[in-house]
């Protein structure tokens, strides 16, 4: 840190506002921060302006110009809250709605789904549709969790296994309905059929497998498809490998 | 009338009498209605023209507005002759005013605002000053006049624009001969009439800055700022800065400030001769002024002094009209359901037989048969919706029950133990701390946009195994509850990512399943604490939010922010139920009442106010803050409200009446976190100081005493009996107190990270 003698210009002018906004105690980084911001504003400023001097065939940045570059900018970036009355307008209409009732007995209390965050953010690509013949021979499947793409390839499997069960929401029967645990089967299970689990090569962990599941919550009505029957019948397939 | 002082000539000396007939006060207060009424509707329309009006022959934009208005005011009038005539000399086009003609009546609101002014008993843009029953209808008759002017956005400009009230070099006398007045008069009246200052040097600072003057506004505020009270000194730091014109449009506080009264208090006696001294002299400017920001509320009585006018003021918009904290607010608490509470400490299973609880309840008897008294101040069950009781609800009453047996009885001599949580190597990034009811986990809000949860118990954190694990369960099995459970996840504290900003808000819900988090990005979150996700991103606010709260029944949850409102939202709702408008700045500390039907909020505009959620109306305004209010706590009873903010005072406030009973002073910093302890004994505020107060709220309340006076004016003489109160201080080691809680057996744990500088 340079010893107050030789600090430059510019930062004993930021040292003098923030002491005439009352800014007392600060860290020494604020300095180089505010100092960065103001060069950055400040350039972006003047180029808006030349822009708007030269839109006016202007040779000369005047202080019009200034200003309207000014007002977009803050437009733009600096957006401040709405004005008072047009909140007191809002409100009003907002608190003349009866509160909802509550609907007794439904489980989580959660927005639609398409509110929440509880899909999943990832897709597996479907399985590519080769199954080669020499049994045994097991690709590598590539382990990549969240990723969209992943392609094991079961070549002894003739129907490439799937599902894992999806639980509705609140079925854990004997508890209050807070838990939800559940899985969802793709999107496109229903046409076609996709591995919905990431296999570890065996060897790296004995013969164990490791399902890796997403977890989401179901949608009340529509996943009865087919596909949601299939159980862990699946994983017997794999213990052959 | 403010606007016409510099208009022509001609109808100038309408206006002139108009100002006298209103200096009678409530003779001619239809007729002042009027003028004003339509002087507020004709902004709307005059400025609609101003920009196309460059075109027209005026000579200045100004100019023309006030000809428009004047236009306006005679065509209203049906002085048709005259407006023939000023159209004529003006040379004011016809169709300019037939559009405005139809756009002032046509707009919905605009008409809205015409007939709450010809009803007579509006508060119209340019208010006068009014004697204290009126205007009750203010607030709502305001709404609609401003709204009417929001479709042009430079509208607001004009109306709440500071039009010329005379020669710029003379505002430093006309101040300085105000001031000379009210230091020559009477001692009772001295304090009272100096609440004058400070929103009129404001005034008048703005005004001038807003003309463009901005020397005579630099000489001003260089004159006069030194002889305001201290506690304005923040906000006249903030107006130093404000030079010119385009400095005040980003800043919403301020344009709330002009636009918005400034509510006063004085006794009758004192305005009489405010009032008399103000209309001798021929220059009456700030009797102007007055009339047009500021709403002087007038009470019978004795003059108040010095120390009861500082105690209750403060606040950015001056102290609270009384009709604003007249309406009933129901404090009582919800009659607890009843459960059974089985003797011995087995049985798990709750029946919903009559209750025979050990905890005293003071509503319930224990005859055998549903108490049917209601508290006469508690709400209906059924005011607001609220979710059931579930089966795991309903054994944490129990086990509540059970705590609240065991319970240490607090007292001036009897003093909890306090146990407090240090956060380390937080490197001053904690914000925002909660604990649970049971003071079972901990949650803490990180500036780099973490929340991390950690168990104080014994017990670990574990998530919930993965569906495919929970079907191979058996579900029948007694401990399903453990089962479910993934044991390889079991650490002690969980990190959940997802926001985007420093989180400054943070809050458990009641039954342990969710937690609440809100942050500088704008969202609130809400978090699963089964499997440690995050569930729903409640977007709404846009700007930081500062504090967020679930209800004490759970589902509900109010947040409050940088955008000066608070919003009530329940957690299956994307949006919000309620929208709490009214403060000036931004909204900083929310807090549920116990029966869940009221919200309190504290803000930077130094006010407390408290909030219906039925109708989302404001009940309360409780001022005397002389910084940002950044702690609220409700008493356990309901019936009291402790805030403490910046200020480091800490004032307790009677719900019921809507009056200050006491003030704390003690702490000499923030104030950042207030408890009472689970009967309401004791009061512990934790602070920036790096200590922990206890103060004696028993004997705070006593002594409270309302007589009919108090009651109407709301002027209590404070004791000052801090150091009586406060039963001890205790300090840490450089760590500031961020959060406390008493748990259920009214232990006291605080919570802060250490600070090492």
């Amino acid at each position: 840190m340079a010893s107050p003698k030789t600090v430059p210009k510019d930062a004993q002018v930021m040292i003098q506002i923030l002491k005439d906004m009352g800014i007392t105690e600060y860290e020494p980084r604020v300095i180089n921060q505010m100092l960065e911001f103001t060069y950055r504003y400040v350039t972006s400023i003047i180029e808006d302006a030349k822009i708007y001097a030269a839109h006016a065939k202007k040779s000369n940045v005047d202080a019009d110009d200034i200003r309207l570059a000014i007002q977009c900018r803050m437009d733009q970036s600096f957006t401040s809250p709405p004005p008072r009355d047009f909140l007191l307008e809002v409100a009003r209409q907002k608190n003349i709605t009866p509160l909802p009732l509550i609907k007794p007995y439904s489980g989580p209390r959660l927005p639609p789904d398409r509110y929440c965050l509880t899909a999943p953010n990832y897709r597996l690509k479907s399985l590519q549709k080769k199954v080669t013949p020499s049994a045994g021979r097991i690709t590598v499947p590539r382990l990549s969790v969240g990723a969209v793409t992943s392609r094991p390839s079961t070549p002894t499997l003739g129907t490439p296994s799937v599902q894992t069960v999806a639980t509705k929401v609140g079925t854990p029967v004997s508890l209050a309905g807070q838990r939800f645990t559940v899985q969802i089967p793709s999107s496109q299970a229903s046409t076609v059929k996709s591995v919905q689990n990431v296999l570890i090569n065996p060897s790296l962990i004995g013969s164990k497998n490791i399902l890796i599941t997403t977890n989401m919550v179901s949608q009340n009505s529509s996943n009865d498809s087919s596909s949601l029957k299939r159980k862990h019948e699946d994983d017997d397939d794999y213990d052959t490998l | 009338m403010a606007a016409v002082q510099d208009g022509p000539i001609e109808p100038e000396s309408e206006k002139e009498s108009k100002t006298d007939a209103l200096g009678d006060g409530s003779g001619n207060v239809s007729g002042s209605n009027t003028v004003g009424g339509t002087l507020s509707s004709s902004p709307v329309t005059a400025s609609a023209t101003a920009t196309p009006a460059t075109n027209t022959a005026a000579t200045g934009g100004d100019e023309q507005q006030t000809l428009l208005m004047v236009l306006q005011f005679l065509k209203k009038n049906k002085l048709t002759e005259s407006v023939e005539v000023l159209r004529r000399e003006a040379g004011l086009a016809d169709s300019v005013d037939d559009t405005q003609g139809s756009e002032a009546d046509g707009g919905g609101q605009g008409s809205a605002a015409n007939v709450s002014a010809d009803a007579g008993d509006a508060n119209s843009l340019l208010s006068r000053v009014a004697i204290a029953t009126a205007a009750s209808q203010s607030t709502a008759a305001s709404t609609p006049a401003k709204v009417g002017g929001e479709d042009q956005p430079d509208v607001n400009v004009v109306l709440s624009a500071y039009s010329q009230q005379g020669d710029p070099a003379l505002y430093q006398a006309y101040y300085s001969g105000l001031k000379n007045f009210i230091e020559s008069v009477l001692d009772c009246h001295r304090a009272e009439l100096s609440q004058l200052f400070y929103p009129l040097f404001v005034h008048m600072y703005l005004e001038l800055v807003y003309n463009n003057h901005e020397n005579e506004a630099k000489a001003f505020f260089e004159k006069f700022s030194g002889d305001q009270e201290c506690y304005y000194q923040d906000d006249l730091r903030v107006l130093s800065g404000l030079t010119k014109r385009e400095h005040m449009k980003g800043n919403e506080t301020l344009l709330d400030f002009r636009t918005s009264k400034f509510v006063l208090r004085i006794s009758r006696d004192s305005y009489q001769l405010l009032k008399r001294h103000l209309q001798e002299r021929q220059n009456n400017q700030i009797w102007n002024i007055i009339q047009e920001h500021l709403y002087i509320d007038i009470f019978d009585g004795m003059p108040r002094s010095k120390s009861q006018i500082d105690s209750m003021s403060g606040s950015l918009a001056g102290e609270a009209k009384r009709e604003a904290n007249k309406a009933k607010v129901y404090f009582g608490l919800l009659k607890e359901p009843e459960i059974d509470v089985p003797l011995d400490d087995e049985d798990d299973d709750a029946e919903n037989e009559e209750g025979k609880p050990k905890k005293k309840k003071p509503k319930k008897d224990n005859m055998g048969s549903k108490s049917k008294k209601q508290d006469p101040n508690a709400p209906q069950q059924n005011r607001i919706p609220l979710p059931e009781l579930k089966d795991s609800d309903k054994l944490d009453k129990i086990m509540y029950m059970k705590e609240a047996t065991k319970r240490v009885r607090l007292g001036p001599d009897i003093l909890p133990s306090i146990c407090f949580y240090t956060f380390l190597n937080a490197y001053q990034s904690l914000t925002a701390v909660d604990f649970t009811d049971d003071s079972s986990l901990i949650a803490g809000g990180f500036a780099d946009s973490t929340v991390r949860v950690w168990s104080v118990t014994p017990k670990k954190l574990r998530r919930v195994k993965s569906a495919a694990d929970l079907s191979l369960i058996d579900k029948e099995s007694d401990d399903v509850l453990e089962r479910i459970m993934d044991e390889k996840t079991a650490s002690e504290s969980k990190v959940l990512y997802g926001h985007s900003g420093p989180i400054y808000g943070i809050s458990f819900s009641p039954d342990r399943n969710y937690l609440l988090s809100s942050s500088e990005d704008g969202t609130v979150r809400l978090w699963s604490l089964q499997t440690f996700t995050c569930l729903v991103g409640y977007k709404g606010h846009n700007y930081p939010v500062w504090d967020t709260q679930f209800s004490p029944h759970g589902y509900y949850f109010v947040s409050g922010g940088h955008d000066r409102v608070a919003r009530l939202w329940a957690t299956d709702h994307y949006q919000p139920l309620r929208i709490f408008a009214g403060h000036l700045a931004d909204v900083t500390c929310t807090r549920f009442h116990l029966n869940s039907n009221y919200v309190a909020t504290g803000s930077a505009d130094r006010t407390v106010r408290l909030w219906d959620v039925l109708n989302g109306s404001c009940v309360r305004i409780f001022t005397g803050h002389k910084g940002p209010i950044h702690s609220l706590a409700f008493s356990p009873n309901g019936k009291f409200l402790a805030s403490g903010a910046t200020d480091g005072r800490v004032l307790l406030w009677d719900i019921g009446h809507g009056l200050m009973v006491g003030e704390l002073k003690g702490h000499t910093d923030t104030i950042y976190s207030l408890k009472f302890s689970r009967d309401g004994e004791i009061l512990a505020s934790g602070s920036m100081d790096n200590t922990v107060r206890l103060w004696d709220a028993t004997k705070a309340f006593d002594d409270v005493e309302t007589d009919d006076f108090t009651a109407a004016t709301g002027h209590i003489h404070l004791p000052d009996n801090s150091q009586e109160l406060l039963l001890g201080t205790y300090m840490t080691k450089s760590t500031p107190v961020i959060h406390l809680h008493f748990t259920r057996r009214n232990l006291l744990l605080a919570a802060g990270a250490y600070n090492s500088q």
